[in-house]
């Protein structure tokens, strides 16, 4: 029977979802699943953590606050001991830190950016988004190895409830021998906006209308946790402040959601957001512009959809 | 403080990629490359640190069809020294060789910080940072957005997370570090400056042997699907916002 | 009075000495500056001395101001006789203007041109006080108001001395002076005869002496040097093609100027000959716009800026660069020579600017949008970041297959440009021009992806190097070609290749399609079906029109298209500029309270009756389609290429 280990991060005391995707994922491949749990103090995790048969906690000083250094050496005593056939990393800061040092140490293979898991005669076989999305690759690599999974790749919502015994390991020898410190740690401004960080963006456009009925697009805005932005027209008719502008003479964003509103898709709009994830395009016009670049769109009338739309997300 | 700065040319994304014959490797011969976004950061964070702190800083590349150019582009941007590293392979097939390969030649270049971009679009097996630093036997952090010198012997480094959150981590030389963004922008090189150091020297060291093959392969490549145009949703504005939340779902986009 | 020579000499050399140092002061840094080679083709620059002073070709454009302006110098001139007389005679007794008609013709003359100079005064006052033109915003008042009172003590000094004169009998000119021997006449009435009236007359002579040395040692700290720095300045003009920058040595840095001392002689006579009278400040759309941006002041810090320095009281004064002149306010120009075609004295603006421009680029100090544009010219030949092997695909919309001129000759080389050949909404113009010629039977032919941008808004940007490695890669691109002229869409690469690439070895005839396109009409190759005829109004570009004089071909196209040309009042040379050009387009718009594009639209609509707005420039398309959209006046008028209007007739 396969055997995976999940590495589980954590921030700010809180498990991450996309740990929990990734025992999604470890679940998906049919074998035993066991999350590891690295800290100062685990028990405050081990609760956070579903679908695990084994859950493993090391408990040293030098885990917390997260250190690159102290949990490569951790995970890599882990892997050691444990040999597990998949270790599954996310593919975030922290699997960028781990994944390749413990597949070194380890020697094994390592596959990255990967979206889609399976295991096929005594090897992984694995999609991965290449060339930044544009291409997909699949590969397979023997095993035992290493994967750092995509975030948004596997839902949190398909972990199934597993027993979930905990069992501890001692650290390793020399972990508080370290070059490395933790300093101090920042929070973002809630106030400070800048939209080329978002992950998700609802654009209007002119077709909008006026600076009121931006409202509604802020209603659904903030229930599918988006940031609002604007085209030229609309931040030159003062209904929004110029940092919200995308495009030419704006900001250059990409985020994994745009949806744009009423917004014809002039070349200076494009130029600012051709690059999102995934693009949905609200316009009455079915000849826009907008539509040759978005990957789903609609010509129903804005101001009946997005009412709908608010309605569908519910309290949100 | 000694800065290598490892910097590579990746496939050029704005131009339409071709699969070649093999169906596992883009077809390599026309596309036009440019150095990797991160690695312009990461050589950005370089000059940075020289003009901060005197650090010296010293543009490192595997030999390669371009590589002249971009390391004497380098130069233009502050760089002291290119060199650039032999190998003698037609295509370096992922990070983790150039790892081993690269690690050979920082050794003997000796370094203080190693610099490179935190990722390439082509890394399906994994980023060069974590792999030269498990090479070499140094710690490394990953997705750093800023980097400063605290004394000769010692960074403070920003590390970033998901939400916007990041950490101040005071980092021990020598390591290697994944850059994500500098601490400033890049900055501009004018034409003038470029004219001037294409005739700069760049030196040449051997690389150390690949090591033995993982065993992981590409088996293909593929377009996603994704047909020209949006895909059309019909209907009345409710069904359409059903529609749109299942889409959003399925990505999961919603929640978290 | 016998010691009256010897008083007269003191006060004069006394007088000369001040305001000769005080000159020197001023003009000491144009003696130490940078050479420049501006005495060649001497008869045409006397030709425009004659125009633009004795004709006053440019200033009467402001027919009031350019009246007042006439009525005062031509009265100098005349005036100059009493100055001469007043100082002959005081130096040298016996001196007199008499034999050669000083008492008679020449007293006449006196008298009608103080009448005139008096008219010119009042105008003068009345527009600074009452009308207060925007133009002279910024410019020193006090500094006119005080010139206007020396100019009037001249005169006014000068025609008491007379009127006491004549009060005292002893003047023969008394016939010829109404106007003096009026005002003798209530000196008489008023008691003044014989002896008082002598020592009247001597007061105003010294009154008269007094005020003219005064306002001679006033000038060389004043705007109204321009006296006698005017001359020269139009004199020692550029005389190179208009569009033509000047090099910087790439290989000697420092490229491009970062500190005033390096401005060479021409451009500080430049700064010191300032009239403050604004009139690029009123052509300047970038001032318009509300950017930080006026041609005029900009003269008029650098100007000041210089004289601190050379005074040393520039401690503290910042950098040239960035510090007296900000950085915004030298991204804020369009390069669109509006300043530099109105200003009366010939004032070279824009060369000034890219010099600055140069140290800023130089100095890696971009805003991002401009950094992202240059970034994308190094990497890829063009400012959209589109690989060089898609620049032809719009060729597929064509009806026939379109020669490439690298493997074929042709007759004609069709430079397409950047925006005609990757933007969408200018994609359809430029095959509309290739089926033209194509049914004019043109034998043409492009470069495909061996095309570049051409680098005219590059250099305009200050990027030299960038603009250097563009222009070289397409002469030798060209030069590689068999063909006979060059075309363009873009008038920004016409400009390039007509008159930038010369210096480069690349000699070309080039010509935008609009003149083409007028030729064949001509030749009677190309025929035209007759539009519908509605009325239309037309917007010059700059780099057409005021840069390459292209203003008929495009009016003639209309005209033959059948429609009617209802001209807005900024039209030909007076072109008011849509706010891209100098590498505008590639910067944000931090700062503009109207965009030029929409000022421009409302000058269209406010012409009541044009439903098409015709351009014959791509960035115009992308300019003032926007500008429309951004109005929301779609209903209103429309934007459209000449091209647009172009019909070929079915044989
Ligand atoms: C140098 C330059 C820089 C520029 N920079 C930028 C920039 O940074 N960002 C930018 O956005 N633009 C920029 N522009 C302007 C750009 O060219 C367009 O004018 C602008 O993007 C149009 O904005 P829009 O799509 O909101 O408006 P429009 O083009 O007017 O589009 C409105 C759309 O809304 C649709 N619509 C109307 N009513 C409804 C309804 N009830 N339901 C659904 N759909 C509806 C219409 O069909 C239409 O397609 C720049 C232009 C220039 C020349
Ligand atoms: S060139 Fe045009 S934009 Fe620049 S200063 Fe002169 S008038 Fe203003
Ligand atoms: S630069 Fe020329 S136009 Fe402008 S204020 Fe001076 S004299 Fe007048």
């Amino acid at each position: 029977m396969t055997k995976v280990l999940v590495y589980i991060e954590a921030q700010g005391g809180q498990v991450t979802g996309t740990s929990l995707e990734l025992i999604a994922a470890a679940q998906s491949l049919g074998g035993t699943v066991e999350a590891l749990v690295l800290d100062a103090d685990p028990a405050g995790l081990t609760g956070q953590v579903k679908g695990a048969d084994t859950i493993l906690t090391m408990a040293d000083a030098a885990l917390s606050p997260y250190l690159p250094e102290a949990h490569a050496k951790a995970l890599a005593h882990v892997v050691a001991e444990r040999s597990p056939d998949v270790v599954l990393v996310a593919y975030s800061s922290t699997g960028l830190d781990l994944g390749p040092v413990v597949a070194v140490k380890a020697n094994r293979p390592l596959v990255s950016y990967c979206t889609k898991l399976a295991i096929e005669d005594g090897a992984v076989v694995a999609q991965s988004q290449a060339y930044g999305g544009k291409l997909t690759a699949a590969s397979k690599a023997p095993l035992p190895a290493v994967v750092a999974i995509t975030p948004g790749s596997y839902r949190e919502e398909d972990v199934a409830d597993r027993a979930g015994a905990t069992e501890s390991i001692a650290a390793p020898a020399g972990l508080g021998d370290l070059r490395t410190r933790f300093k101090s740690a920042q929070t973002p401004d809630p106030d400070a906006i800048d939209i080329t960080q978002c992950d998700k963006l609802l654009c209007v456009g002119r077709g909008i209308g006026d600076a009121d009925s931006i409202d509604i697009a802020r209603e659904v805005a903030a229930k599918i946790g988006a940031e609002i932005a604007g085209s030229r027209p609309v931040i030159d008719a003062g209904w929004l402040p110029k940092e919200r502008q995308v495009g030419k003479s704006g900001n250059k964003v990409k985020p994994r959601l745009y949806l744009a509103v009423g917004v014809s898709g002039a070349p200076e709009h494009l130029e600012g957001m051709g690059s999102a994830e995934l693009i949905i395009a609200v316009n009455s016009d079915a000849k826009a512009p907008i539509f040759d670049h978005a990957h789903f769109g609609t010509t129903v009338d804005l101001f009946d959809l997005l009412p709908a739309l608010s309605e569908r997300l519910g309290g949100g | 403080m000694r800065v290598v700065v490892v910097l590579r040319l990746v496939p050029d994304l704005t131009e339409e990629l071709e699969i070649d014959e093999s169906g596992t490797d883009i077809d390599r011969e026309w596309i036009g490359i440019k150095l990797n976004e991160f690695d312009d950061h990461a050589l950005e964070e370089a000059v940075l640190l020289k003009e901060g702190s005197g650090a010296t800083v010293t543009a490192l590349a595997l030999d390669g069809e371009g590589v002249d150019r971009m390391l004497q582009s380098a130069i233009a941007r502050g760089a002291d020294a290119a060199v650039k590293v032999e190998h003698g392979m037609e295509h370096i097939p992922d990070q983790r060789t150039a790892a081993a390969i690269l690690a050979g030649a920082i050794k003997e270049l000796g370094a203080d910080l190693i610099l490179t971009g935190v990722q390439t679009p082509e890394d399906v097996f994994g980023q060069l940072a974590p792999f030269l630093a498990a090479h070499l036997d140094m710690p490394t952090v990953n997705a750093v957005g800023g980097v400063s010198a605290d004394g000769d012997n010692a960074v403070d480094v920003r590390q970033e997370y998901s939400g916007g959150m990041s950490a101040i981590l005071g980092v021990t030389l020598p390591a290697v570090l994944g850059i994500q963004t500098a601490s400033q922008p890049p900055r501009y090189v004018s034409g003038s400056k470029l004219r001037q150091a294409m005739s700069a020297e760049i030196a040449t060291l051997s690389g150390a042997d690949a090591g033995a093959a993982t065993g992981a392969e590409i088996t293909g490549l593929q377009e996603p699907e994704r047909g020209d145009g949006a895909t059309m949703f019909d209907g009345d504005a409710e069904t359409v916002a059903g529609k749109i939340v299942d889409v959003l779902n399925e990505r999961g986009l919603l929640g978290g | 009075m016998p010691d009256r020579p010897i008083l007269v000499a003191v006060v004069l050399a006394a007088a000369l000495a001040i305001s000769g140092w005080r000159f020197y002061r001023v003009f000491r840094p144009v003696l130490s500056a940078p050479g420049e080679y501006r005495f060649d083709e001497l008869w045409e620059r006397f030709v425009g001395v004659l125009s633009n002073v004795g004709l006053h070709k440019r200033l009467l454009k402001i027919r009031y101001s350019g009246v007042l302006h006439a009525l005062i110098f031509s009265s100098f001139i005349v005036l100059f006789t009493a100055i001469l007389q007043a100082f002959g005679s005081g130096l040298f007794p016996g001196f007199s203007l008499a034999p050669i008609g000083g008492n008679t013709w020449i007293a006449g003359a006196q008298e009608l041109f103080t009448v005139l100079i008096l008219i010119g005064l009042g105008m003068a006052l009345y527009q600074r006080v009452v009308i207060k033109p925007k133009r002279f915003e910024g410019s020193n008042k006090l500094d006119a108001l005080l010139i206007y009172a020396l100019v009037f003590g001249v005169v006014a000094t000068m025609t008491l001395e007379f009127a006491f004169h004549i009060a005292a009998g002893d003047d023969s000119s008394a016939a010829w002076r109404p106007i003096a021997a009026t005002i003798a006449g209530w000196l008489t009435a008023a008691g003044f005869s014989g002896e008082s009236a002598e020592a009247g007359a001597t007061f105003f002579y010294w009154a008269h002496i007094l005020v003219i040395l005064g306002f001679l040692i006033y000038i060389p700290g004043s705007k109204h040097r321009h006296m006698f720095t005017a001359v020269p300045n139009i004199f020692l003009r550029s005389m190179k093609p208009k569009g033509t920058l000047p090099k910087a040595d790439l290989d000697h840095p420092p490229i491009g100027v970062q500190e005033i001392g390096q401005f060479h002689w021409k451009h500080k006579l430049d700064m010191l000959s300032c009239t403050e009278c604004g009139r690029c400040q009123a052509a300047c759309p970038a001032y318009a716009a509300g950017q930080p941006l006026s041609p005029k002041k900009l003269i008029m810090d650098l100007r000041d800026h210089m004289v601190a320095v050379d005074h040393g009281h520039s401690d503290g004064v910042v950098d040239l660069v960035g510090g007296v002149i900000s950085e915004q306010t030298l991204w804020a120009c369009t390069t669109c020579r509006a300043c530099m075609e109105v200003c009366p004295i010939h004032i070279e603006h824009v060369p000034k600017i890219v010099e600055m421009r140069r140290t800023m680029v130089e100095d890696g100090r971009v805003s991002p949008l401009l950094q992202d544009a240059l970034g994308k010219l190094q990497q890829y030949g063009n400012s959209f970041g589109k690989p060089p092997r898609q620049r032809a695909k719009w060729t597929k919309e064509l009806s026939f297959k379109i020669k490439d001129a690298r493997k074929e000759p042709v007759d004609i080389l069709w430079f397409v440009g950047d925006y005609a050949s990757y933007d969408p909404r200018v994609q359809r113009i430029t095959v509309k021009v290739a089926e033209t010629l194509n049914a004019a039977g043109v034998d043409f032919g492009i470069l495909m992806d061996g095309e570049q941008n051409s680098g005219n808004d590059v250099r305009r940007v200050g990027e030299e190097g960038l603009f250097e490695t563009l222009a070289q890669s397409n002469i030798d691109a060209i030069a590689a070609c068999d063909f006979k002229r060059i075309v363009t869409t873009d008038p920004h690469s016409l400009n390039a290749l007509r008159q930038e690439y010369g210096a480069f070895g690349g000699d070309f005839e080039v010509l935008h399609y609009t003149q083409l396109l007028d030729e064949l009409i001509g030749q009677g190759r190309l025929k035209l079906a007759r539009g519908e005829g509605a009325t239309v109004t037309y917007h010059d570009p700059c780099y057409l029109g005021r840069y390459n004089g292209g203003f008929d071909a495009p009016r003639n196209l209309i005209a033959k298209a059948g429609y009617t040309l209802h001209e807005m009042g900024r039209c030909r040379e007076n072109s008011f500029c849509c706010g891209a050009g100098g590498g505008r387009i590639w910067q944000d718009e931090e700062g503009i309270t109207e965009r030029p594009s929409e000022n421009r639209i409302k000058e269209a609509l406010g012409l009541g009756d044009a439903t098409l707005f015709v351009v014959a420039c791509p960035k115009d398309t992308v300019m003032y389609t926007a500008a429309v959209q951004n109005l929301g006046v779609e209903d209103r008028i429309t934007v459209r290429d000449v091209i647009d209007l172009i019909e070929v007739a079915q044989a």
